[in-house]
């Protein structure tokens, strides 16, 4: 029996030199690591192990959103499947965007509301100058990590914004600003990289054959232009949408003018 | 793709996209500003849905092909809910494509056709407003917007 005893208090007394020393390397570890500035913060852009109690091991990418923009991973494929986007818009309305088997292509801009870089796109995107049947997503992360209100303010007139960081992981976004070019039929993921500014952006899209189709949006967002400071100018004159004289040519005779007057008034207001 | 927000929500089928915002007329947004509560307009479409759009659909209807459907689904005060404007019960999702008539678009548009229903369900006054892109391919574009409707859930407040 005493020597069983004594056997045992030899094992762990072995036991806990060994535990003693691994903790030491591993104490180590740690120091080599943090002098070389690893866990002073998070790396953006690095899949990054977060262990979380209690449950096992995940792992997490936090993109960039500085405007600095790491080179995309090898592990990304070329023509890889884009995603549709959901998410909500800065005003709060939930948002559900088709990008995949749809017709158009969609170009994703991913811009945050912190990054310098980003300004000159929210800038630039109020005229985006894409070529015809290709449509603008402006996508920020969720509200969880953005500030809608900051994103809001920021928010090109007339652009549509989602806030989904669902996007962002599901696209495998590395940082902002980036771009996505998804091929809309297909519904694969044909372009994707970053730039200094849009102009750099809207010229990869010229060479790969997209000149000669741009302008027409410009003539259609005149032609809306226009037509809301007519409106603008005929409420400010007391003429409301269903007026009668809005239904009388300049060459109406009087029986005309009269039919117009008795037309009933749509059975809804327009909201 | 689920769309959800503000006791709404809608399982599109491919090539459908939407949005569930509040009411934006002036007259609305005033009357909130004052105490009032802006309501929920639901949007589906087959087309990219501009941001800038009336409750109705004002500037994106504009931008429809003629395969192209709209839908919008607007909530009145509930105050309203059950009253003779909204008496029948349920959203309709089974319709009648020769209900569909140019002279009810809100915005009239050459070749188009529009449906409106007014109707209660959980307590909630709602009109149903659909668009289609051509008028003479009524029956085709109908199915189109009852599959749609079919994902549509209204839930209690």
């Amino acid at each position: 029996m005493t020597i069983v005893v004594g056997a045992l208090v030899v094992v762990v007394i072995l036991l806990a030199i060994l535990v003693a020393g691994l903790l030491r390397s591993h104490a180590t570890i740690l120091r080599r690591l943090h002098e070389l500035g690893a866990g002073t913060e998070l790396d953006p852009g690095v899949r990054v192990a977060t262990p979380d109690p209690g449950t096992p091991t995940t792992t997490r990418v936090v993109p960039r959103t500085d405007g600095t923009v790491p080179a995309p991973s090898p592990d990304v494929p070329d023509g890889r499947p884009a995603t549709d986007v959901s998410g909500v818009g800065p005003r709060g309305e939930a948002i559900a965007a088709r990008v995949v088997g749809v017709e158009h292509d969609t170009v994703l801009v991913f811009l945050s509301s912190g990054c310098t870089t980003c300004l000159g796109f929210w800038e630039d995107l109020a005229s985006p100058q894409l070529p015809d049947g290709t449509r603008l997503l402006i996508v920020t992360r969720g509200v969880e990590e953005e500030s809608p209100s900051a994103v809001l303010e920021l928010a090109p007139p007339g652009a549509t914004v989602i806030m989904s960081s669902s996007a962002w992981d599901e696209l495998r976004v590395p940082g902002s600003p980036f771009v996505v070019l998804a091929h809309g039929p297909s519904g694969r993921v044909v372009g994707e990289g970053t730039a200094e500014s849009w102009a750099q952006v809207l010229a990869l899209f010229l060479r790969a054959g997209g000149d000669g189709r741009l302008g027409s949006r410009d003539k259609a967002g005149a032609d809306r232009r226009r037509e809301q400071e007519l409106d603008r100018i005929l409420l400010a004159s007391g003429i409301a949408p269903g007026d009668p004289s809005l239904y009388r040519s300049s060459d109406a005779t009087p029986a005309d003018a009269a039919a117009a007057e008795t037309t009933p008034d749509a059975a809804t207001e327009e909201r | 793709m689920e769309l959800r927000g503000h006791g709404l929500a809608a399982e599109m089928p491919p090539g459908w996209e939407g949005a569930i915002s509040l009411e934006s007329s002036a007259g609305s947004v005033a009357l909130a500003e004052v105490g009032g509560s802006l309501r929920p307009v639901a949007h589906l479409a087959t087309f990219p849905l501009p941001s800038d759009r009336g409750d109705f659909g004002s500037g994106a209807v504009e931008l429809m092909r003629t395969e192209d459907v709209f839908v919008a689904l607007l909530e009145y005060d509930p105050a309203e809910a059950g009253t003779e404007l909204f008496a029948r019960r349920g959203l309709p999702r089974r319709l009648d494509p020769r209900l569909f008539s140019p002279a009810a678009l809100q915005r009239g548009q050459r070749g188009q056709a529009g449906f409106q229903e007014f109707f209660t369900q959980a307590g909630r006054a709602f009109c149903l407003y659909v668009v289609l892109g051509d008028a003479d391919d009524a029956h085709l574009q109908v199915r189109r917007v009852e599959r749609v409707l079919a994902g549509v859930r209204i839930e209690e407040l």
